[in-house]
């Protein structure tokens, strides 16, 4: 399995069922041998997005292009994409192997090519001894793992997954993300990924686009996504995070300082908003640290522990502030400089960049 | 997508055309002669209100089809809600004692009940035999033969939505008003029957259009005497050659059907009727 | 908690209204093997002569044969169309294609009464009365309901996703009928099929208006018969249909348990 990837790309896409609009001008490019992953939550127009792709659902608006050719119109089965679909979609009156040459048996090949093709796709995904069961005598894992070969045996240049890993249970996920991860690199085609699973997208994609929706709020690589989110649904959506407002005081060269209360934030950014205006900047729970006596930090904050909970790896600590009310913060638990305790007074710090200021978007949220 | 979408009309196509050529086109074609045989006009409608045999065809077809659905109805019932109640491999006989009839050939049924309700038929003569009466009583060609094999032909027809509204009755709710002490009336009565409403009525639409239009058991079992609407319409055609009659009163039963169903579409939703045709 | 059961008066009415139903069917049974040379009981023993009588006159046997051969054309016609028309409908599904489906089912709705006297003028005009293909062709048309409501019932419970799933690894149209969709709802298929077939083998207002004297089917026949000669032999070949008629719905009954497993 050699030939390259596709380059995919979409343009303004946009779908409307009747007054309701599933997916807006959504506009994506998807390199050579990529992994990209739609992620957004429930409803957001994940899979209509990959079923504009695949052919099965018509654009309202906006083109679909291969390698720079429109293929917007052109019928599902002649696109020869690979599909995995949510649920898996197998034959239940086909074994194993017949499932998995299906695509072989539409194109017409030779039964002795198309065995040993089979053979190799099964052996892909560990399944060689289970060719003759049926989908119904396999676990999820397993038929999860038929889709696969029965999407790769054709070796499409393109594949598509709808949330593949949904219906396996944590463990499994976690095993078959890696078997995902690693059979992208052995044969180095371009993956359509979706999913609701942040997890999943942050450790399998080459790049992550967020959804929500219908609208593409924002995409790059996973942590690209992490570290600067660019609104405050991506930086809630992704990971856990919290959230300070305040009013710009001041503005000096590749950042600004925000106040609320008797508190002043300063965060480093290109381009400072006019002072005066309202600013809301994004706080992990894990960049910030609990200072000891006499320790500085670029922002520091007073507070007392108004609850904890031991999580194995870390501490979660609920710290309440005057300014900005409770902070979310999180410890390793190996060199955490206290025992959590709660009415505790703490000070906590972290650097300006760890503050990013990012787009309130709740509101347009509500709107929508 | 409207252009892939074409290879799946096409598939409708071999049935949409041979159901216009060879089943829509006669029948309105009877429509059209209607209006235009022997005299293009509504000449033959007009009879509907100075024929006196018209309209008595007419008035013995409705006093059957309304006697028949009761009667339906009232047998039906019963035989449903034994079903309804009785385990499940009972059931499965009952519901066997029930479609053997529903397709077991009409003429046959006929037959059967000549062969029982005659003047030397085998009811008379056990009668006679046992000494009950002296002379055999006029059990058949006439309307209580016809009435007594369409009931026959429907009870099936009957049973079917009025057996399947019953079984979407929770039966827990049944158990649970007996454990609350109410009587086997009470539970019938205010929960069981209201409950099966929508299946009794579906079951009076279906059984009240069909008994409409019904030929061979009244043309067995009538004996020519008792004329419904179907024979009529045959006896108009083939013997008296009057198109415009026939193809009047052919037309005024298709509307009839049609009608009685519109009205019920309100009430009753008609897949319960013709299955799941529009599931 | 214990289950609502029937009480008495319920049990023994149901009982009465099944013997009802089922009585007069099965008293055809000894009535045929009656030793009589009329209509009635067997008095001294059980005899076969009505059947050797039907089976070996060639009247009987070429009705039956005759009506065996335009019911397998009706069924082939409608099983054919029927089937296509459903699966056309259900994958396009939209109101167009719900008006489509009702009017396939406009022959169990529109009495056979009103259809024959169509059929009888509007086949004179193409020379189909009396004919072989004629008959056919009614029957196939009329029985195409039966085929519709039972492969749509079959498609609800059919997954639209193997169907896309399908199209999407590159197979055609006609390579997804064959191999992905037919083969899920063949049962369903079948039951239309023997359906269609029963309606035709038992069709008579039809036959009694478009053929005469070269199509003369079984109902034919046994419709002359109950008004002209009422003899035992009718009550043999009543019960050959019966026997005929509840094989056919067994063979349907075990199709569906096996498609329930
Ligand atoms: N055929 C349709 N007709 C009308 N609305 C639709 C149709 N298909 C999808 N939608 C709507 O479009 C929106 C997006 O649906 P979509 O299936 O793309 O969501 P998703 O992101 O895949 O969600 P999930 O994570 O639950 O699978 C939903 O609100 C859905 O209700
Ligand atoms: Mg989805």
């Amino acid at each position: 399995m050699s030939a390259a990837g596709h380059a995919l790309a979409l343009r303004g896409l946009s779908k409307r069922y009747g007054s309701f609009t599933a997916v807006a001008d959504v506009s994506l490019e998807v390199g050579q041998g990529e992994f990209l992953t739609l992620l957004g939550p429930s409803g957001s127009g994940k899979t209509t997005i990959l079923m504009c792709i695949a052919g099965f659902v018509e654009p309202s608006e906006g083109a679909i292009l291969l390698d720079g050719r429109d293929i917007t119109a052109l019928p599902p089965e002649r696109r020869d994409f690979g599909m995995v679909f949510q649920g898996y979609a197998l034959f239940p009156h086909m074994t194993v192997a017949e499932n998995v040459a299906f695509p072989l048996r539409v194109r017409k090949m030779g039964a002795a090519e198309r065995e040993a093709k089979v053979r190799a796709a099964l052996d892909l995904v560990q399944l060689a001894a289970f060719a003759e069961r049926r989908p119904s005598q396999l676990s999820g894992g397993q038929q999860q793992r038929v889709a696969l070969a029965r999407a790769l045996v054709f070796e499409p240049a393109l594949l598509l997954l709808d949330e593949p890993l949904s219906a396996l249970d944590k463990k499994l996920r976690a095993e078959l993300q890696d078997e995902l991860k690693a059979l992208h690199r052995r044969i180095g085609r371009t993956f359509v990924n979706v999913t609701h699973d942040q997890e999943e997208a942050l450790s399998l994609s080459d790049r992550v686009a967020i959804l929500n929706h219908g609208r593409l709020i924002q995409q790059g690589a996973p942590a690209e996504l992490y570290e600067a989110p660019r609104t405050r649904f991506v930086a809630d959506f992704l990971g856990k995070s919290n959230f300070l407002a305040g009013t710009v005081q001041e503005a000096f060269a590749g950042g600004f300082a925000i106040g609320a209360g008797a508190t002043r934030v300063v965060t480093a950014a290109a381009a400072p908003p006019a002072l005066g205006s309202r600013a809301l900047l994004s706080l992990r729970p894990e960049k910030m640290a609990l200072l000891a006596e006499g320790e500085t930090a670029e922002n520091t904050v007073q507070g007392v522990i108004a609850g904890w909970s031991y999580l194995g790896a870390g501490y979660a600590l609920n710290v309440e502030t005057p300014d900005f009310g409770t902070l979310r913060v999180t410890l390793p638990t190996w060199n955490a400089p206290i025992a959590p305790r709660e009415g505790l007074a703490v000070r906590l710090g972290w650097r300006a960049a760890a503050s990013v200021p990012v787009l309130d978007d709740l509101d347009q949220d509500r709107a929508a | 997508m409207r252009r892939q979408d074409a290879g799946w009309w096409l598939l409708i196509l071999p049935a949409f055309l041979l159901m216009t050529a060879f089943y829509v086109a006669p029948i309105a074609q009877v429509l059209a002669i209607s209006f235009t045989e022997p005299a293009p006009g509504l000449g033959n409608y007009e009879r509907l209100f100075t024929s006196e045999s018209v309209q008595r065809v007419i008035v013995t077809t409705l006093r059957i089809c309304i006697l028949t659905t009761a009667i339906s109805l009232l047998l039906g019932y019963v035989l449903s809600y034994r079903i309804a109640l009785a385990g499940a491999a009972a059931q499965r006989w009952w519901i066997l004692a029930v479609l053997v009839p529903l397709w077991i050939s009409v003429l046959v049924r006929a037959f059967a009940w000549v062969t029982l309700l005659r003047r030397q038929g085998l009811v008379n003569e056990t009668l006679i035999a046992t000494g009950i009466i002296t002379e055999p009583l006029a059990l058949v060609w006439n309307e209580f033969g016809i009435v007594v094999g369409m009931v026959h032909y429907m009870v099936p027809y009957a049973v079917l939505p009025m057996l399947a509204s019953m079984r979407e009755i929770d039966p827990r709710l049944l158990a649970a008003a007996r454990g609350l002490g109410a009587s086997r009336i009470t539970i019938f009565a205010k929960i069981f029957l209201p409950l099966s409403m929508p299946g009794l009525l579906a079951a009076g639409v279906l059984v009240f259009i069909f008994s409409l239009g019904f030929y061979i058991t009244p043309a067995l079992l009538g004996g020519g005497k008792t004329l419904m609407v179907a024979e009529w319409i045959g006896l108009q055609i083939l013997d008296l050659l009057r198109w415009g009659l026939g193809t009047m009163m052919a037309t005024m039963l298709v509307v009839a059907i049609l009608a009685t169903l519109a009205i019920f579409a309100r009430i009753v939703d008609l897949r319960r009727i013709f299955g799941g045709g529009g599931a | 908690m214990m289950a609502h059961r029937p009480g008495w008066f319920a049990r023994i009415s149901a009982g009465v209204v099944a013997l009802y139903l089922l009585l007069p069917i099965s008293i055809i049974i000894p009535v045929s093997m009656t030793d009589q040379r009329f209509l009635s009981l067997p008095k001294q023993g059980l005899s076969l002569q009505h059947y050797v009588t039907v089976l070996f006159s060639p009247e009987w046997l070429g009705s039956i044969w005759q009506s065996f051969l335009i019911a397998l054309a009706a069924t082939g016609l409608a099983v054919v169309s029927g089937t296509l028309c459903a699966i056309g409908c259900w994958r396009l599904a939209r109101r167009s294609t719900d008006l489509l489906r009702a009017l396939m089912l406009l022959p169990i709705i529109i009495p056979s009464i009103v259809y024959a006297i169509g059929a009888y003028r509007y086949f004179a005009g193409l020379d189909l009365l009396d004919r072989f293909l004629g008959v056919a062709l009614a029957h196939g048309v009329t029985g195409i309901p039966y085929v519709v409501i039972t492969v749509s019932t079959a498609l609800a419970a059919f997954d639209p996703r193997l169907e896309q799933a399908a199209r999407g690894m590159g197979a055609s149209l006609s390579q997804t009928l064959r191999w992905v969709i037919l083969p899920r709802i063949m049962p369903g298929i079948l039951s239309g099929g023997i359906f269609a077939f029963i309606h035709s083998w038992d069709e008579l207002v039809i036959v009694l208006f478009i053929a005469s004297r070269d199509v003369f089917t079984l109902p034919r026949r046994i419709w002359d018969g109950i008004n002209e000669n009422l003899d035992p032999a009718m009550a043999a070949v009543a019960v050959l249909l019966v026997v005929f008629t509840t094989g056919l719905l067994l063979l349907d009954l075990a199709l569906r348990r096996r498609r329930a497993e």
